[in-house]
């Protein structure tokens, strides 16, 4: 059986052209996806059953069992912390937040490792965003800004920018460019129009310079900047001047280097030059395919975007201090659960030590490298593939992702959801 | 030899990221992908076994020759191995140094751990069934 226009669960596109072929109730074909959906899509070794670390071996134990260790752990702990939640849909994130009100503990999303910067950059200075469609329909000019689509969203380029067809260009392909600003030549680096190599950790001035420039201050930037010449600084200022709507995606480049969200804070500013000129947005290329979910969820409940804490009772919020790094550097945590992400693969090893002495409960459908430093896992569907829930896109358009197999996993807001009553139970006895 | 070592996404790593038992994802995350300069300077083959000391510790990679890293910059998809030496200071942020840490490295006859491996020696417990 064909299942058509399924939405992706991968990365933040959310492609929702997807063709996935069933058969006897397994993925058997994906058309139209990329490399990555594909794989996820088809994605095998989902753990059958909940399981227990019991000394040095594992043993399988029920869903109540794994439910009622949950609810134990967290209603014990004196500062829980609530980590992941990108890879899961937003009714189970909203669970997520009452749970950590209800327990004083903190609830951070991996956003505090991706684009949590840049979010810190926006609330400095605002956000001159658009929809993805909009870019590909009217925009004439693209710049990634340490973003490398081609490895990491790779239909970025042939549905909103590169290769796609716009309603007011004639011929996308020849009509708009593409600059890519980068300190590795990388694969989307080779398909651009204009390739500016940076040197590491130049953004800020590269971004300095370009406003220099617009500002009509050119002579007063320096024969290079970090490594690029006055002479491209000037070419890409007047490339931006002269189109008609131009439009930055910028990447984990500007959020993990050194500067942070200063260095986003001055790319949007540099939006905000080039709006004196013509039209210019910014946008962030989004990893997980509901990282961008997590943060709106969390800021419709709490006012805040990660890292909240409910120590006091109220939401209190202070990247750096509240943010799952941290807490766990400082082994500040006395238990942890793992929803929808995998810490122990992405985080710093001096983290990964303080998870190990902690009680930790994860919820995913595979076993991953945090399985290794669980107490307890519980296997659950994956949205998109076998249960159905909403994710935000890069743009900010919440997509209802479809379910296209029926297995006996829970979803994660249905376990969340028991884990969530059975703990006001607990706390009303 | 001292470099500057920054983490990122590749197709491999993304398509093996819900896999990461698999030896494909542990062959992606322990590449270290250099200069071919740097290699000669170094006195490394495509695949050679590299030690990488960064300030939190040390990690076994496999040095891979790329055009798309310049002199004195490795790239590491992420992962477990390039993790393993990242320091956890996040400067106020929430956001450790992924993409500018100084590491060195040298050529070594140790084979890189597998992902079990890493995470066993940290006190965690494999799981593969």
């Amino acid at each position: 059986m064909i299942v058509k226009d399924v939405v992706c669960p991968f990365c933040g596109c959310l492609c929702d052209d997807i063709e996935v072929d069933v058969a006897e109730n397994r993925v058997v074909a994906v058309t139209n996806a990329c490399e990555l959906g594909t794989k996820k899509l088809m994605g095998e070794k989902r753990m059958k059953n909940p399981i227990l670390r019991d000394g040095d071996t594992w043993k399988d134990i029920t869903y109540d069992e794994a439910i009622r260790y949950t609810v134990d752990m967290l209603t014990h702990a004196e500062r829980p912390l609530l980590y992941g939640w990108s890879g899961t849909h937003g009714e189970a994130q909203c669970v997520g937040v009452h749970m950590a009100e209800l327990v004083r503990g903190v609830i951070d999303n991996t956003s505090s490792v991706c684009h949590g910067p840049s979010i810190l950059a926006i609330q400095e200075v605002g956000h001159p965003g658009c929809t993805l469609g909009v870019v590909k329909n009217r925009a004439d000019l693209v710049i990634y800004w340490g973003a490398n689509p081609i490895d990491a969203h790779p239909r970025h380029l042939s549905r909103y920018t590169r290769y796609a067809d716009g309603f007011f260009l004639e011929n996308a392909f020849r009509d708009r460019k593409v600059i890519v600003m980068d300190v590795r030549k990388t694969e989307t680096a080779n398909i651009a129009d204009e390739f500016v190599q940076i040197k590491p950790g130049g953004d800020y001035a590269v971004l300095s310079a370009l406003r220099a420039i617009v500002r009509g201050k050119e002579d007063i930037v320096p024969r290079t900047v970090a490594g690029v010449t006055r002479e491209q600084l000037i070419r890409v200022v007047d490339l931006c001047k002269a189109a008609k709507f131009g439009a930055v995606y910028f990447g984990l480049g500007l959020t993990m280097t050194r500067g942070k969200y200063k260095n986003v804070r001055n790319a949007i500013e540099l939006v905000s030059e080039l709006n004196r000129h013509t039209k210019f947005t910014i946008s962030a290329m989004r990893g997980h395919y509901n990282v961008y979910g997590s943060n709106e969820v969390n800021t419709w409940m709490t006012g805040y975007p990660f890292g909240i804490d409910f120590s006091r009772g109220i939401a209190f919020y202070n990247p750096g201090e509240t943010t799952a790094v941290d807490i766990l550097a400082r082994k500040e945590c006395d238990a942890a659960l793992i929803v929808g992400s995998d810490p122990a693969a992405h985080f710093p090893r001096s983290c990964l030590k303080h998870l190990a002495d902690i009680p930790v409960v994860q919820l995913d459908p595979y076993p991953n490298a945090t399985t290794a430093f669980c107490n307890v896992q519980i296997p659950v569907a994956v949205t998109g593939i076998d249960a159905e829930g909403t994710a935000y896109r890069m743009d900010g358009v919440p997509i209802r992702t479809r379910k296209v197999l029926s297995t006996s996993y829970p979803s994660d807001e249905e376990v969340l959801s028991r884990i969530y009553r059975e703990m006001q139970e607990a706390q009303a006895v | 030899m001292t470099f500057l070592m920054i983490t990122g996404r590749t197709v491999n790593q993304g398509a093996t990221v819900e896999n990461k038992t698999s030896a494909g994802y542990a062959e992606e995350t322990s590449t270290c992908f250099m200069h071919e300069f740097d290699m000669l300077e170094l006195g490394l083959a495509d695949q050679d076994a590299v030690r990488v000391a960064g300030p939190c510790g040390e990690v076994v990679m496999r040095a891979v020759a790329s055009d798309e890293v310049e002199m004195g910059t490795v790239f590491v998809p992420y992962g477990p191995y390039a993790n393993h030496i990242i320091a956890a200071d996040t400067h106020s942020t929430g956001m450790p140094d992924f993409k500018s840490h100084e590491v060195e490295i040298e050529p070594t006859d140790e084979e890189p751990k597998t992902v079990h491996e890493l995470m066993e020696e940290l006190g965690g417990l494999a799981y593969d069934r």
